[in-house]
């Protein structure tokens, strides 16, 4: 392990040459001269004693110099800042997020008209039992609640064999609609059970005379404010378009359409919810979840309907499916940090999931270099002719496209096999570290730049090959550099 | 008998040099690299800190989880990742920080059983699984007492810290209950600090739980079958349960008491509070919105690991006894009240609880155990028993304390002593998990089980169940009919209306 220290030192003699030219600088710079303060606090004290060594040499530097490279780190800063839509300097500028959720709609009612004169509670024909329970005709919704609070709707369904559309379609808006948390939970209890419901040979014990589809379930999460062209607001202005009636999405209920939508992918053996097209748009919307912030605590759900997902496709559909699901999320989203947030919500832990983080995260890479369609030889070689030493390359999105590369051929099982393709990525990343000098001060050059891998490399500002390449060596065995 | 678990299975893969030797180092330069992650931010502003943890996150679940054939994280590692649920703020560390724990739990348990198939060599082992433990794995809990002296082991969980978690959960709940009573300002610094704490201690449980589990059941699994009872008494439940540090019995009551606020809290403050207009677009972009779309996920996460815990407790109590019946306990393993008792002794005091542990405690074998045990206690001892009947208490079935309510002498006597809504809402409990039962049971395998649940004997009941309940009325005539005792009344009858023969054997 060479690591950690040599590339430090390395890493801070130089980038000290700022801080004193810049402390008499006009106010526009102080935003700079801040950023630099941060990026320094990070350092060990004994990096700090080098740097007082090296300021004195940081005289003879000339000012002309300073200036115009100063101005152009901000320019980059300036850019990415707009891109990124925030406004609040370097802390933002990789921050994922996007506004999944709008305004909610109006819920449709939860009545169901029929109920009371369901088929289920006028069963009974013993008096005894009759007058005991005392059953008033108008009775009849509060009573089924009660039923379905206590959780006897399932024992009752299945004892029948027979859900009627009515308490169907009434437990099912309950789920998805209800603002009372009793209710909307145990109706999913309900439905997830009622869609399990199999005798020990596995046949099917129950008859259903109404299943929602997936357009209902699609409709539901469009009810809740989901879309993705609702335009991309600012904290600022939210506030300001807001009138009273309207409320932000999504529900609570998010959290049962979650679990639900992960039932109907695993029922796939007995109930035909969902087509297989039908599966590949459920899982992009399920995948799109996962970059609003306010959905971040439930990634525990997410993550888990997901599997659900993947694994609703049989083996001969996965490869066509996971191409489509791919493209549509590369095509509908942003190339910016919020594309590596979805590759790495996919959580890789089974074959299915391996496969699909990789092939989004290539999809998205087509889309970086505006290509349609390329082989994994042309992709890298792209990447690798990226001049870093160009002064107007833009790191930022080199970072991305890094990471994008990265997870690609990482997750891919396949590409074990290839020998050529993990040479020519050993080739890429050498090529990178080689060349942007540590005391490149572009934004993301030398200090974003490695951090961003997934594999998290110790200390962003370490770039000597011999780190990557122990990085590599453990991360990827399959790819040897040398 | 604790084997080392082969590190191999790896020779085979891989082009580069696959041995073990070279894996491991190779691990130490992640851990190294890894942990590095970590070291720089002591300084840095809390942006950074936040990124480099998730950051090293990533590393350690792409070092550990992606590939196949994967090492298990080093111990430091995880006492890192541990330390971030335990100690951070920000709710996307804390999930991230728990998920990634429990699916290290799942991949590389530090106790698990393998089943050996070896052919030929010594038949009546051949079934036998083995009982496999990591010793050197690291575990959140901290091994033994004396370990305590050593100072990195500060952070571990013990009995008194598993304890207080527990406390400071059931703090915040209560606490929480209060406060929705006056309209929450919802963006108020305390109240978002005191919900992301909650969350957090409340998934820092349910993780713990589940180590508690995958430990607990690999064991009970090997003692059943080689009635050794030396493996559960190593077990971590048992040595938490059995330390000196903190009160077993207010342990079980505390469990007992937050289970059923929780599951009051998820009953009774039920409805939405949907924030509108411009106070609601101000949330939009706060973390409390996140938060409060979490918290009932993560509050129900921990009733049902609340429930795992004391069933987990009940049935330590059952092996426990099995082992003494064949003299295997000694005086070193101390005495303890069983776990039932403590429940029931609580139930029987705090009528409030009743209704939210039963409604909190789905497992219906359970469910069906603690009201028969309940009702024995005031039905004269005769009565109740089956014929077949040696003494054990455990022979007294659903049934037979059915069929005592409908005579009316053993009625009344009961009925002086327990509450009319006690009565109801325990036969209707027990009616439901009996249900639960008949339903998960084919025809075939009714025979052996200690409930006979056929479909003859399912009409039985519902018929036993109806006259039960009609001599409770009948018995005192102010009493009303619950909710819930209708509703297993109008079940009930549903059933027999469907099966109107009452097939019988």
């Amino acid at each position: 392990m060479t690591g950690y220290d040599d590339p430090l030192d390395l890493e801070f003699e130089e980038p000290l040459n700022f801080p004193p030219a810049l402390a008499n600088k006009k106010k526009k710079v102080i935003g700079l001269d801040d950023l630099l303060a941060d990026y320094y606090e990070e350092k060990s004290k004994v990096v700090e004693r080098e740097a007082k060594r090296a300021k004195k040499k940081a005289k003879y530097d000339s000012d002309e110099d300073m200036d115009e490279r100063e101005k152009e780190f901000h320019d980059q800063v300036d850019e990415i800042e707009k891109t990124m839509g925030h406004l609040s300097g370097d802390e933002d500028a990789f921050v994922w997020g996007l506004q999944v959720f709008g305004n909610q709609e109006s819920f449709p009612p939860l009545q169901v008209d029929e109920i009371e004169s369901c088929e289920l509670l006028q069963c009974v024909r013993n008096d005894e039992v009759n007058s005991m329970v005392g059953l008033e005709a108008q009775k009849g919704a509060t009573f089924l609640e009660g039923l379905l609070k206590n959780g006897w709707l399932l024992n009752l369904v299945s004892t029948r064999h027979h859900l009627e559309s009515p308490i169907a379609a009434w437990t099912f808006y309950l789920m998805l609609y209800s603002p009372n948390e009793v209710l909307r939970r145990n109706a999913y209890d309900f439905w997830s059970g009622v869609l399990r419901l199999k005798d020990k040979a596995g046949n099917l014990r129950i008859k259903l005379n109404w299943l929602p589809n997936y357009h209902q379930l699609k409709r539901a999460i469009e009810i809740y404010g989901f879309g993705l062209d609702v335009p991309a607001r600012l904290s600022s202005d939210v506030g300001m378009d807001a009138t009273g009636s309207e409320s932000p999405g999504p529900p609570q209920n998010i959290r049962y359409w979650i679990k639900y939508a992960s039932v109907c992918f695993q029922v796939r053996e007995t109930w035909q919810i969902l087509s297989t097209s039908e599966a590949e748009d459920l899982t992009f919307v399920v995948i799109t979840l996962f970059l609003d912030r306010v959905l971040s605590g439930l990634s525990i759900c997410l993550h888990e309907c997901l599997i659900a997902a993947v694994s609703y496709f049989k083996d001969d559909e996965w490869q066509a499916s996971s191409q489509k699901i791919a493209e549509n999320l590369a095509s509908r989203l942003p190339n910016d940090v919020n594309c590596l947030r979805v590759v790495e919500s996919i959580s890789g832990v089974d074959a299915r999931s391996k496969h699909l983080r990789s092939a989004v995260a290539f999809q998205f890479l087509l889309k970086c270099f505006e290509k349609k369609q390329a082989d994994a030889e042309e992709i890298l070689e792209l990447l690798t002719s990226t001049n870093v030493k160009d002064k107007s390359s833009d790191f930022y999105k080199m970072y991305v496209h890094l990471s994008l590369a990265e997870n690609w051929l990482l997750y891919d099982l396949l590409l074990k096999n290839k020998p050529v393709i993990c040479q020519m990525w050993g080739l890429c990343l050498r090529n990178f570290s080689c060349n942007i000098s540590s005391t490149d001060m572009r934004s993301h050059a030398s200090k974003e730049l490695p951090s961003n891998d997934q594999n998290g490399d110790p200390s962003p500002v370490v770039r000597s090959s011999s780190s990557v390449k122990t990085r590599l060596a453990s991360i990827c065995p399959f790819c040897s550099v040398d | 008998m604790p084997r080392k678990r082969g590190r191999g299975g790896g020779g085979s893969r891989g082009g580069g040099g696959g041995k073990g030797r070279s894996n491991r180092e190779k691990f130490r330069g992640i851990e190294e690299n890894t942990l590095a992650i970590l070291e720089n931010s002591s300084t840095a502003t809390s942006h950074h800190l936040l990124d480099d943890r998730l950051a090293f996150l990533q590393a350690v679940r792409s070092a550990s989880l992606v590939p196949e054939n994967g090492t298990a994280p080093t111990n430091k590692m995880l006492e890192a990742v541990f330390r971030i649920l335990k100690d951070e703020d920000s709710l996307d560390l804390i999930v991230e920080s728990y998920e990634l724990l429990l699916e290290l739990n799942k991949r590389y348990p530090r106790v698990s059983l393998s089943l050996e198939v070896k052919s030929g060599s010594c038949p009546e082992s051949e079934a036998l699984s083995k009982l496999i433990v990591v010793e050197e794995a690291w575990c959140p809990f901290r091994r033994s007492e004396k370990e305590e002296s050593s100072s990195s082991n500060g952070e571990l969980i013990d009995s008194s810290s598993f304890h207080s978690l527990i406390e400071d959960i059931a703090e915040i709940t209560s606490s929480r209950s209060c406060k929705e009573e006056m309209s929450r300002r919802a963006s108020e610094e305390s109240c978002r600090k005191l919900d992301l704490k909650s969350l957090r201690n409340m998934l820092l449980f349910h993780y713990l739980v589940s180590i508690l589990e995958g430990d607990f059941i690999a064991r009970t699994q090997a003692f059943k079958e080689n009635m050794n009872w030396a493996l559960l008494r190593e077990s971590i439940l048992n040595v938490i349960l059995g330390s000196r540090k903190t009160s077993y019995k207010d342990l079980i009551k505390e469990c007992l008491s937050l289970m059923c606020d929780l599951c009051r809290g998820l009953t009774e403050f039920a409805h939405d509070l949907r924030p509108n207009g411009s106070l609601a677009a101000e949330l939009r972009n706060n973390i409390y919105f996140a938060v409060q779309l979490t918290l009932p996920e993560v509050e129900t996460r921990t009733c049902n690991a609340l429930k795992k815990l004391l069933l987990m407790i009940m049935d330590l109590d059952s092996s426990r006894n099995l082992a003494d019946m064949s003299d295997l306990i000694s005086r070193a393993d101390g005495v303890r009240t069983p776990a039932a008792e403590i429940i029931l002794n609580e139930l029987t005091y705090d009528g409030d609880i009743l209704s939210p542990f039963f409604l909190a405690v789905d497992e219906p074998d359970w469910k069906l155990k603690l009201v028969v045990q309940f009702f024995q206690k005031y039905i004269p001892k005769s009565s109740a028993r089956t014929r077949r009947s040696n003494g054990s208490a455990s022979d007294v079935t659903f049934d037979g304390i059915l069929k005592c309510f409908s005579n009316q002498s053993i009625s009344k006597g009961v009925n002086k002593k327990i509450r009319a809504e006690v009565t109801q809402l325990l036969l209707a409990h027990a009616f439901k998990a009996y249900l639960s039962i008949a339903s998960n049971q084919s025809a075939e395998d009714i025979s052996g089980t200690k409930q006979d649940t056929g479909a003859g004997c399912l009409v039985e009941i519902c018929r036993n169940i109806i006259s039960a309940f009609a001599c409770l009325q009948k018995d005192n005539k102010r009493c009303e009919l619950l909710e819930i005792s209708k509703e297993a009344l109008f079940t009930a009858g549903t059933i027999i209306a469907m099966n109107p023969t009452g097939i019988s054997h």
